[in-house]
């Protein structure tokens, strides 16, 4: 028993300690200025880390920032309401951006600002602007699908002879949005048999893009339903020759050519909002948009940026997908619809 | 030896009557303030279903998608939680009352399951075995995961049963089984009960495992009607719903404590003469040696793999070390706080039975099943509007991690306390302590080393927690939890794994001392 | 040290009338037992006195000070009382010496005296340093007297102390207890349902039951002259005899005899002539006193035996139970005698 006593007092002098150097290392190392800019980050901090903390040295900017899931931080934001202390959400896609935007959160942006970007890659009403953009591919083995090439638009992958052979990621939001495409293209009815099709071709799910790609090179399914993206950072790690899996672009209209993007919104009443603005200028930069061009291979928005590092097919050419971004936001009724067919 | 029903009726007057003295002031109050800082989520969930209007909330219940969540959350709990209570009892078993090979080396190794988070069983599941998505895998690994909640208080309760009563069974003419089934079950229901509740709970709050695994539940639906539509009615009227499931299942439970049979009689404890399984030695020792290594071995060697897979990227050893250090250490104060809070509901509910401490007791489980996103939107609300120069501080997160994980601990006190006797107490009254003195000086040292093994649960929970740290941490700090949810994120599972190893290799320390903390236990007589 | 009164004491558990209008008064440096079957309020009335039961009404009072009664309810802590229950409750985390200090002002606990001072009275000097779970239960009951006898109080009220004891051990402990009280010259209250404990232990013996006290008396008064025949079953084994009186004799299977408690105003009464086993003597056939019966059983104890005999009543066989030195006698024929006086009691 008194062993114990002696483990409990040991406890709570080394659990003071640890509180003690704990606040120590707050108050030390890194003073919560009232004039940092605060960030709330939905994009993963491996990919926009590095990038965030280059925008703290070219523009002098005190950065904080604090990573999460873009919805999360959105409800996060709309439930701070005015007493946030994030000045710029950076979200992962547009729909979190717009459900702040429909709630009053965001300020607008200066005109000089939203038309760094090209045509479309901005809010109408001028509450975020896009930062990136991905497009939908399919990934292909080359061996088992050589025809892919050929293929003009996604309901090609309906064809029987690929039954057991297509990989997704059902939980992914990119593919939740490449189905609510469909139902904008295809109508209710044409969305709910074509994915009804796709269901009967038993397609594999994955938990995420990169577990479909590795399938994909592996030669265990023949084709996948993913991102271009991942596919240029394997390429850009492995080499070109090491990745099997080759990527198509489908119609820059298929709904299977969807170009989904991450955007900046900055918070309604910042009182940083100079910083703010000068912060998103950063990433609509030369050097911001080469960022996502080489390191996250994403396509830049702005005109007349290219990648040094990957050979990613230009932006201009995919053109813009008749999908119109600010219909994508009735997700719910999209996850009811994979829910009736059974794609979950 | 008096029989149970003479002696309570004797000596323990019925928790009505007017000679029971009245709760005092000194656990009444701090255990209204812990009631209080439980209900915060709930009246937050009040506040946005109000807003929602009688007729929303109505549609958003009646909907059938919702009702089939709802079927299959219950579906899921209800298998999830009779899997860890089979496994919890049969393991428990085992390891104290039998002559299986290798049993001190089980008992050790048990409970260590608790330190792997589900969403890393769940990923190190769908990965090998993509096969295992929906409801079998969900059991499947979340019962691996869940029934060291099962297996600790069982454990704990068999060690200080009375094997005399299982020897008069014998001598009565009952087979080992049957004295198992009759017998020794008996005597530890309370305990899988309590256990049985952790799990259950769980079970319903759990996003990350299932949604892993693909089976649709309740936590997805408000997940996504935070996701798809940012609606944070519909949320909060789908988690009112989730919170009265809770309300409805621990009820459930205490009814079967109620019945709870408190050790009479003086026998100071002994070891009780282990069964021998004769033929069926190896047999059960190799099922257990299965479970261990599905819930345990299989997990830390995937983790292992990804591991070694991801040494050539090189390890941020810096990072590693500092998302330790601010995982002991935020931890460590949500055990304390835990515990801290529940050390007057555990009393109160141990020893002051009444309708008020049934409220109490029943408010502390509130906010249990809630998932953490919910819990950690309910404080951001607050937060903000109350409390500002502590939001995205440690006090809010520790707070955060009080109401979700009070119940733990608030089991831990109860049962450690009801455990020791009522009359060393009242000997002390006369004495002249007054009931603080009672309190410090004998209550709290008898029920130390269950109180201790309550905080070290609540710590191993606390490490793993993910949803409610990372929307409330300090801004810039990053728990194991986080870094590797970050990493997780861009498919680094290679640069993952050393902190999902070191998540483990960190709770390892909290289970050891649990373990000897249980052990202890069996030595004090009474 | 104070006399212990407690007067007209109603006790309610739940909706059970657990105590009504007990009366008793345990003067000062005495013990007094309160004897009575299970579940007849004994320990209500214990845990009454010592504070962790609220009566309904009624008073209790140690020395001058109202503990209890109208309105007032003194904390047990305040009531200089020390409780050793059953099984001793020893706390099982603190040492032999702590357990003794635990009642002591918190500057005296560390060195007192005192500690040595009452483990010596208990027989256990000595032992300060061993832990609860090594000691015997008698050692430990003896503890549990100690800590209660330490701090001086007015009035040690004891439960039950004797009962988890095996037999041997409980005659050395109570000896070794009512010697250490007598020297601590401390007021005793000790509830039991055991007869022996009572009447061997105590100054004066309180029968309770039913939830009132149905006599108070000295041990001897109350074995040999019970108020009533549930009393008189209760203290002590019973040979009951159907009887008629008149003029102070009884008339009974076994004879004629004399008989104490008989109305005084009325000729002839019916009821029941109870004798204790030890008055009756199994004599020579013989001889020519007493009445003739027949062995029928016995039971053997060693320092004596218990002898069931069949005597032929007027109307139906009665049977009896004799106490008798030594062995059993062969079944057969037997001649019963009577020594002192039976208590009557009017059906």
């Amino acid at each position: 028993m008194k062993s114990v006593r002696r483990a409990v007092a040991a406890s709570a002098a080394a659990l003071l300690a640890l509180t003690m150097t704990a606040c120590g290392e707050d108050g030390g190392e890194e003073p919560l200025s009232d004039d940092a800019l605060v960030i709330y980050s939905g994009r993963n901090e491996n990919l926009v880390g590095p990038l965030l903390e280059k925008l703290e040295d070219e523009t002098g900017i005190d950065v904080q920032v604090r990573y999460a899931g873009s919805s999360e931080l959105a409800a996060q934001l709309l439930e701070e309401g005015e007493g946030t202390k994030a000045d710029l959400f950076f979200s992962q896609d547009a729909g979190a951006l717009g459900a702040l935007a429909k709630a009053d959160r965001l300020e607008t942006l200066p005109e000089a600002t939203l038309a760094e970007v090209q045509e479309g890659f901005a809010d109408p009403n001028g509450h975020w602007v896009a930062t990136s953009a991905r497009a939908r591919v399919i990934a292909y083995d080359p061996a088992q699908a050589p025809e892919v090439t050929e293929m003009t638009t996604v309901d090609a992958v309906l064809d029987p002879k690929y039954k057991g052979k297509i990989g997704f990621a059902p939980t992914n939001a990119s593919f939740q949005s490449f189905v609510t495409a469909l139902r904008v293209t295809k109508g209710e009815d044409g969305a709910k048999e074509w994915l009804e099709e796709f269901a009967a071709n038993e397609p594999k799910a994955y938990d995420n893009n990169i577990l479909v790609l590795d399938a994909v090179d592996s030669g265990q399914i023949a084709l996948g339903l993913i991102n271009h993206y991942y596919w240029y950072e394997r390429v850009a790690e492995k080499g070109a020759d090491a990745v099997k899996a080759k990527i198509h672009f489908l119609d820059s209209d298929d709904p299977g050519a969807l170009v989904n993007v991450a955007g900046v919104g900055i918070l309604a009443g910042s009182p940083q909002k100079e910083a703010a603005v000068k912060a998103v200028d950063f990433l609509l930069s030369e050097e911001g948009q080469r960022y996502f061009a080489d390191e996250t291979a994403e396509y830049p928005v702005v005109e007349g940026i290219t990648s040094t590092k990957h050979d990613l097919v230009p932006l201009a050419e995919l053109e813009r997908s008749s999908v119109d971004l600010n219909s994508l936001d009735s997700l719910e009724q999209t996850l009811a619809l994979l829910d009736e067919v059974g794609l979950t | 030896m008096t029989t149970p029903e003479a002696r309570a009726d004797d000596a323990t007057p019925a928790p009505t009557s007017r000679g029971r003295s009245r709760v005092p002031f000194f656990l009444s109050a701090p255990s209204v303030v812990v009631a209080v800082i439980a209900l915060l989520p709930i009246a937050y969930l009040v506040v946005r279903t109000a807003e929602a209007g009688a007729s929303r909330v109505a549609e958003i219940v009646l909907r059938e998608r919702t009702v089939l969540l709802i079927g299959r959350s219950v579906l899921l709990a209800a298998l999830v939680t009779s899997l860890s209570i089979a496994i919890g009892v049969a393991l428990a078993f085992l390891a104290t009352r039998t002559d299986v090979p290798g049993r001190r080396v089980l008992a050790g190794l048990a409970p260590l399951p608790l330190a792997i988070p589900s969403y890393v069983a769940a990923f190190a599941w769908i990965s090998a075995v993509p096969e295992v998505a929906g409801l079998a895998g969900s059991v499947l690994v979340l019962t691996l995961c869940c029934y060291p909640y099962v297996y600790l208080p069982v454990l704990a309760a068999l060690r200080r049963a009375d094997p005399g009563v299982e020897e008069v069974a014998r001598s009565l003419g009952r087979s080992p089984s049957q004295v198992f089934r009759e017998v020794t079950l008996r005597q530890v229901r309370p305990a899988a009960a309590a256990g049985g509740l952790l799990v259950a709970l769980y079970t319903l709050s759990d996003f990350g495992a299932v949604s892993i695994l693909r089976y649709d539940v309740f936590t997805r639906v408000i997940y996504t009607a935070y996701r798809s539509s940012f609606d944070r009615s519909t949320a909060a009227v789908l988690s009112l719903i989730l919170v009265l499931l809770t309300v409805a299942i621990s009820v459930g439970e205490s009814r079967v404590r109620r019945r709870d049979i408190a050790r009479v009689g003086a026998g100071v404890s002994r070891a009780a003469q282990p069964v021998r399984l004769g033929g069926l030695r190896f047999a059960l020792g190799g099922a257990a040696g299965v479970v261990l290594a599905l819930a345990l071995a299989f997990p830390v060697g995937s983790l292992l793999w990804w591991f070694l897979n991801g040494l050539s990227a090189g390890i941020d050893g810096v990072h590693l070390a500092e998302s330790v250090v601010a995982t002991t250490w935020i931890a460590l104060l949500g055990a304390v706080a835990c515990t801290l809070g529940a050390v007057p509901v555990g009393i109160l509910a141990a020893r002051h039975r009444g309708r008020f401490t049934t409220v109490v007791e029943q408010v502390t489980y509130a906010g249990h099943a809630l998932p953490g996103i919910v819990v950690a939107l309910a404080l951001v609300f607050l937060g903000v509007r109350v409390v500002p120069w502590v939001y995205q501080e440690a006090p809010l997160l520790v707070l955060a991690y009080v109401v979700l994980f009070l119940p733990t601990a608030v089991g831990a006190v109860r049962s450690s306390v009801a455990q020791s006797s009522v009359r060393g107490e009242e000997v002390a009254r006369s004495l002249g302590a007054t009931p603080t003195d009672v309190l410090r000086r004998v209550t709290l040292p008898l029920a130390a080393p269950g109180i201790g093994a309550g905080s070290a649960l609540v710590l191993l929970t606390c490490m793993k927690e993910l949803p409610a740290t990372l929307l409330l941490r300090p801004t810039g700090t990053d728990t194991l939890a986080t870094s590797l949810w970050t990493q997780t994120g861009v498919g680094a599972y290679g640069a993952a794994a050393p902190y999902g190893l070191a998540l483990v290799v960190l709770a390892v320390l909290p289970t050891i001392w649990l373990m000897r903390l249980t052990d202890r236990e069996r030595g004090t007589p009474r | 040290m104070s006399t212990l009164s407690i007067r007209d004491l109603d006790v309610t558990l739940g909706d059970r009338a657990v105590l009504r209008g007990v009366d008793l008064e345990v003067p000062s440096g005495s013990i007094t037992a309160v004897l009575g079957p299970s579940g007849c309020g004994k320990t209500t009335l214990l845990r009454a006195v010592a504070g962790f039961v609220r009566p309904e009404s009624g008073e209790v009072r140690i020395g001058d000070v109202l503990v209890s009664g109208a309105g007032r309810q003194l904390a047990p802590e305040r009531r200089g009382i020390a409780l050793v229950p059953q099984e001793g409750a020893l706390f099982p985390h603190l040492t032999v010496g702590q357990n003794v200090a635990f009642g002591l002002p918190r500057g005296e606990r560390r060195r007192s005296p005192r500690v040595a001072e009452v483990l010596d009275l208990v027989g256990l000097a000595g032992f300060a340093a061993r832990r609860p779970a090594e000691l015997s239960g008698g050692q430990q009951q003896r503890v549990a007297l100690a800590r209660a006898l330490a701090p001086g109080p007015s009035l040690v009220l004891l439960d039950e102390p004797f009962s988890a004891l095996d037999a041997a051990l409980r005659e050395s402990v109570r000896t070794q207890v009512r010697e250490a009280l007598e020297q601590s010259h401390a007021t005793a209250l000790v509830v039991t349902h055991d007869q022996d404990e009572a009447l061997s232990v105590a100054d004066s013996v309180a029968v309770l039951d039913d939830g009132r006290i149905q006599m108070h008396d000295s041990p001897q008064a109350v074995y040999r002259s019970p108020s009533g025949l549930g009393v008189a079953r209760f203290v002590g084994q019973c040979v009951e005899l159907p009887a008629s009186v008149s003029g102070g004799v009884a008339v009974t299977a076994l004879g004629p005899m004399p008989v104490e408690a008989v109305p005084p105003d009325s000729g002839v009464a019916h009821g029941v002539v109870v004798l204790r086993p030890e008055q009756l003597r199994l004599l020579p056939l013989t001889t020519g006193e007493g009445t003739t019966g027949e062995v029928v059983g016995g039971e053997y104890f060693g320092h004596d035996a218990l002898v069931r005999v069949r005597i032929d009543g007027n109307d139906s066989p009665l049977e009896i139970q004799v106490r008798t030195l030594g062995e059993i006698p062969e079944r057969g024929a037997v001649r019963v005698g009577v020594s002192g006086p039976g208590r009557f009691y009017p059906t």
